[in-house]
């Protein structure tokens, strides 16, 4: 039986322990096969999860196991995928909206001279990262990593993360006091299982950590649980984020994390790391006409000023508004040059399913069919002086019925799928090949479609 | 580092203008991450009439980890190791309990209320607590013996 001074020798050798812990704070991206590699002799129960395991996750990313792991995978990742949404306003709506939790943690009592300093370092990040979006290379993706490696900026974020989770549970006691353990006081369990410096991420700070940071922001997170749990998958579980609706958000962009019984790591499916969308110059879609596909983002109090189309304009230089940005939509929308559009082919124009403008970007030149007037009655009108003041470029009646394939005077646009001869063009009509026109000198346009 | 610089400029900004009784800071703006503090034993405790230097050190990590505190002057107390480091480490101090938002002047605060009232369930000298424990004459009397020696 020790004595008391060996106990107390113990107890102040196992306070000073830390253990040694090597690797960058946060790794580079790799090969998720080499989890795989890593468990290959490992328990059977292991090795069947990890071996399934790469053909969902193609990437992963370590982070070092110094205590601190869950919460920067989490903080890291919620960085990156801002990053890979891609657009610039986001970061500012980000800050914005953090900015406007310190009512939050001021409610609990936390002093504003003294968070301010990790709360700075976060918004500072966040400015960093978005100014160099829309970025040719990666040099945001590299800016993040060579942060979160620098040991001021990773614990000030992680521990102005921790104050808004501890802040949030502590706000909303009904929500986590049932998991806590019988009695347990709710600001005492913040403050020796959140708020000190050296306490991991566990589950009800995970929780409460995603409804104040991760959902908000319109983005899910999953956990994968590699454990020695029966079953020849990981456990996953997920945090979904809700839109506006209360419905679950379309194919959020999402936050992976795979945890190890004390350890967490990141991973990445492959469409998570293909090149971020690359954000060419802003689209800027008809918003009367761009109804499809919409998916409210949670977007906070940008959301009203977003109703008013054109209130903002959508280079917001350095304001610190959350800027509206309905051009952008970082989900797959289908982009509209991509679309179906049945303009090009010989419909009349005021065809009641024709809810598609096109888009004032296309330098398609106009043709025929679209510069038809209305109907043909009405363009015999003009030519007679009608309402419509009479045009040199107006077209002769008739001049449409007789056209067969639709002529195309550039070979970009022959070989493009607007050519009704192109496979991908929706009203397809292959070009025949007529013998007789090959000699025909007259038409000459037809000349040229055909001798090129 | 400059992170930290800054937040101990603000630490001591508050300590100096709200000191706790018979607690004086010498700041050096050259070294700033040492502040030296003179303290008198406070008249409640047996420590009283003495005069204690302390070190107070602040890691290079700091605010993420605690500040040292360490007795420059030998004090005969439960909680102060009886060694040439005269550390105090408990509570707050504790590097698993420490976090980044404690203030400098709750430090201060602990130690003039540890002065008074030691934490004997949480001691490092064990010997010491268990003299305050079964014989708080004998404790007292040492420990005013110590002050006379040491602490004038």
């Amino acid at each position: 039986m020790p004595s008391d001074e060996e106990l107390a020798h113990l107890q102040k050798l196992s306070n000073e322990y830390e253990p040694q812990v090597t690797g960058p704070l946060v790794g580079e991206r790799q090969s998720s096969s080499a989890i795989t590699t890593e468990y290959a002799n490992a328990d059977p129960v292991y090795r069947t999860k990890t071996a399934a395991l790469p053909s969902k996750y193609s990437h992963y990313r370590t982070c070092r196991g110094d205590g601190h792991c869950g919460w920067r995978a989490i903080a890291f990742t919620y960085f990156e995928a801002l990053l890979r949404v891609g657009d610039k306003n986001r970061f500012l709506e980000e800050e914005t909206r953090l900015r406007s939790l310190r009512n939050l943690l001021n409610t609990i009592g936390f002093q504003e001279h003294l968070y301010e300093d990790f709360a700075d370092e976060c918004f500072d990040l966040l400015r960093r990262t978005g100014a160099a979006i829309p970025a040719v290379d990666d040099s945001a993706a590299t800016e993040l990593l060579a942060s979160f490696n620098d040991v001021g900026i990773s614990m000030a974020i992680i521990t102005y993360f921790k104050l808004l989770t501890s802040a949030w549970i502590q706000t909303h006691p009904d929500d986590f006091q049932p998991f806590l353990e019988f009695g347990q006081d709710i600001k005492q369990y913040c403050s020796t299982q959140i708020e000190p410096s050296i306490c991991e991420i566990d589950h009800i700070g995970m929780s409460a950590l995603a409804e104040v940071l991760v959902k908000p922001a319109g983005f899910a997170m999953e956990v994968l649980y590699l454990d020695r749990s029966p079953g020849d998958q990981v456990t996953e579980y997920n945090f979904d984020p809700l839109g506006h609706d209360g419905l679950p958000l379309h194919n959020p962009p999402t936050m992976r994390l795979l945890y190890r019984p004390g350890h967490y790591d990141i991973l990445y499916k492959i469409e998570d790391v293909q090149s971020p969308i690359v954000s060419q110059a802003p689209l800027h879609v008809n918003l009367a006409g761009y109804t499809d596909d919409f998916v409210p983002m949670s977007r906070g109090m940008s959301d009203v000023m977003t109703l008013i189309p054109g209130l903002y304009p959508t280079g917001m230089g350095g304001q610190n508004w959350p800027s509206v940005s309905y051009d952008y939509q970082p989900t797959r929308v289908p982009q509209p040059q991509m679309a179906p559009v049945s303009s090009y082919a010989p419909v009349p124009v005021s065809a009641p399913n024709q809810e598609y403008t096109n888009p004032v970007h296309q330098n398609v030149p106009l043709d025929p069919p679209v510069n038809m007037p209305l109907n043909p009655l009405m363009a015999n009108e003009s030519a007679r002086g009608g309402p419509f003041r009479p045009s040199v470029y107006e077209l002769e009646p008739g001049f449409h019925s007789g056209q067969a394939p639709l002529q195309f005077q550039t070979s970009i646009f022959r070989n493009s799928h607007y050519n009704t001869a192109h496979f991908l063009n929706p009203d397809f009509q292959p070009e025949e090949w007529t013998p007789d026109s090959e000699y025909v000198t007259t038409n000459r346009s037809r000349h040229k479609s055909t001798s090129q | 580092m400059a992170a930290a610089r800054k937040r101990i400029l603000k630490e001591y900004t508050e300590c100096s203008n709200d000191t706790p009784p018979g607690m004086k800071i010498n700041f050096d703006e050259q070294n700033m991450t040492e502040w030296e503090i003179l303290m008198d034993g406070p008249e409640q405790s047996v420590y009283s009439g003495g005069h204690f230097k302390l070190r107070l050190t602040f890691p290079n990590e700091y605010p993420f980890k605690p500040p040292v505190v360490s007795f420059k002057t030998k004090i005969y107390h439960p909680n102060v190791s009886n060694d040439d480091k005269g550390s105090m480490c408990l509570g707050m101090l504790r590097p698993d309990a420490w976090k980044p938002p404690n203030k400098v002047i709750s430090v201060l605060h602990l130690v003039r209320t540890l002065l008074i009232e030691p934490n004997v369930d949480d001691a490092i000298e064990a010997s010491i607590a268990s003299e305050f424990k079964d014989n708080k004459k004998g404790f007292e009397k040492t420990a005013k013996e110590w002050v006379k020696q040491y602490a004038k």
